[in-house]
């Protein structure tokens, strides 16, 4: 059998750190992004916003939304508690569902089917509101 | 120590260990299974539908219907959606002096309901106060539900819907089950459910909605005077809609 001349035994480990490097690139990349990546832009919420206070702050809302969601749901679905927390309720602060919610869901990777169902303004569609009511007067 | 010692004590050790490092997580899980207490016991919800009362060719009461709650209707009877409708009955042997007959259908509210007892994720389930409803975020589209349905009440979502009336309440995507649920969202909010206001603005009462166990209700009313009827009784599924004249 013919011996390779391009893996031999000395090059052996040189090899094996190529392929460990290849294989960990995305790994180390994921971990150092943030030293380049720029930082999210905060989003500003219009200030004719109907509540007065958020519900939970920023960073509790960031990683546990989808835990406050899903209680109201059972809350109003399976015990007919209304007045709490509804996914349209959050459009009366948040007008505009392509900055609150798709850009970040997007950006993690998330597929949601909230609004096959449920109905939230996306920012084409309160453009065309907006023009709309700005006609009628 | 042999090799089957250390084995066994090394497990002992993890073994302990990690029944004492998941006793928060454990804890936690108990104290959030907490039960929501609920407002709705104690009420029964009912229609009685009069149907010596009910015009003949309206509509009023399905159009409502299809506004409110965005029930999805293609045009083609293969996938349209009906919570109420009106079907026509066709009397078997016409010298007995029986007449063709315009019937409302819709969702009958068993109060031993088939459809919640075979469905396999419990999305179907009848509530505290005896409405039955889906929870169309855990219908797995199965369809047993629509089987099990002695009064072909139910209807599956063959399609997207395309229209979306009502932007208030959800439409159903295309997947799953559903059925009449007696307008549960406006109930909850102190309404009556949007056929029943329809019948009123057309300036009849040929629905009549209310609590079946609030004995001074229209409902009871009804229901006690006799004469009410409801349909295949022998089933013993309990139905809370009642009619008059059938």
């Amino acid at each position: 059998m013919k011996r390779s001349t391009v893996l031999t035994e000395k090059n052996r480990g040189t090899w094996a750190t190529v392929f460990a490097g290849l294989i960990l690139l995305p790994v180390v990349l994921s971990v150092l992004k943030p030293l380049w990546a720029a930082e999210p832009e905060v989003f500003l919420e219009d200030p004719d916003a109907r509540w007065e206070a958020c519900l939970r702050d920023a960073e509790y809302m960031r990683y546990r939304h989808m835990d406050l969601l899903k209680e109201a749901r059972s809350d109003v679905i399976r015990s007919g508690l209304k007045g709490g927390i509804t996914l349209a309720g959050c459009g009366d602060c948040h007008h505009n569902r392509d900055q609150f919610c798709d850009r970040c869901h997007e950006k993690a990777s998330v597929s949601l089917d909230c609004w096959g169902c449920h109905y939230y303004l996306t920012e084409s569609e309160l453009q065309d509101l907006e023009e709309h009511d700005g006609g009628g007067e | 120590m042999d090799r089957r010692g250390f084995l066994k004590k090394s497990g002992a050790v993890v073994a302990g260990a990690s029944g004492v490092l998941s006793l928060p997580v454990l804890s936690s899980c108990a104290g959030e299974a907490a039960e929501v207490p609920s407002t709705l016991a104690g009420t029964k919800w009912g229609m009685v539908i009069d149907l010596t009362r009910c015009r003949e060719g309206c509509t009023a009461c399905m159009d409502a219907c299809r506004q409110e709650n965005n029930v999805a209707f293609h045009g083609d009877r293969r996938w349209d959606v009906h919570w109420i409708r009106k079907a026509t009955l066709h009397p078997k042997d016409e010298s007995a002096g029986l007449e063709e007959k315009e019937v409302i259908l819709l969702c009958n509210q068993c109060d031993d309901p088939p459809c919640a007892m075979v469905c396999p994720v419990q999305a179907t389930y009848k509530r505290e106060d005896g409405i039955v409803l889906v929870d169309h975020h855990r219908c797995i589209g199965c369809r047993y539900c629509m089987i099990a349905c002695p009064y072909n009440a139910r209807f599956f979502n063959w399609k997207e819907n395309p229209d979306w009336p009502n932007k208030g309440y959800p439409r159903r995507s295309h997947g799953v089950a559903e059925s009449c649920h007696f307008c549960a969202h406006l109930i909850d909010g102190g309404g009556r459910p949007a056929c029943v206001e329809a019948c009123r603005r057309e300036g009849e009462e040929a629905l009549v909605f209310g609590d079946l166990n609030d004995p001074e209700s229209e409902v009871s009313r009804l229901v006690a005077g006799g004469g009410t009827k409801r349909i295949r009784e022998d089933f013993g599924t309990q139905p809370k809609v009642y009619y008059l004249g059938l």
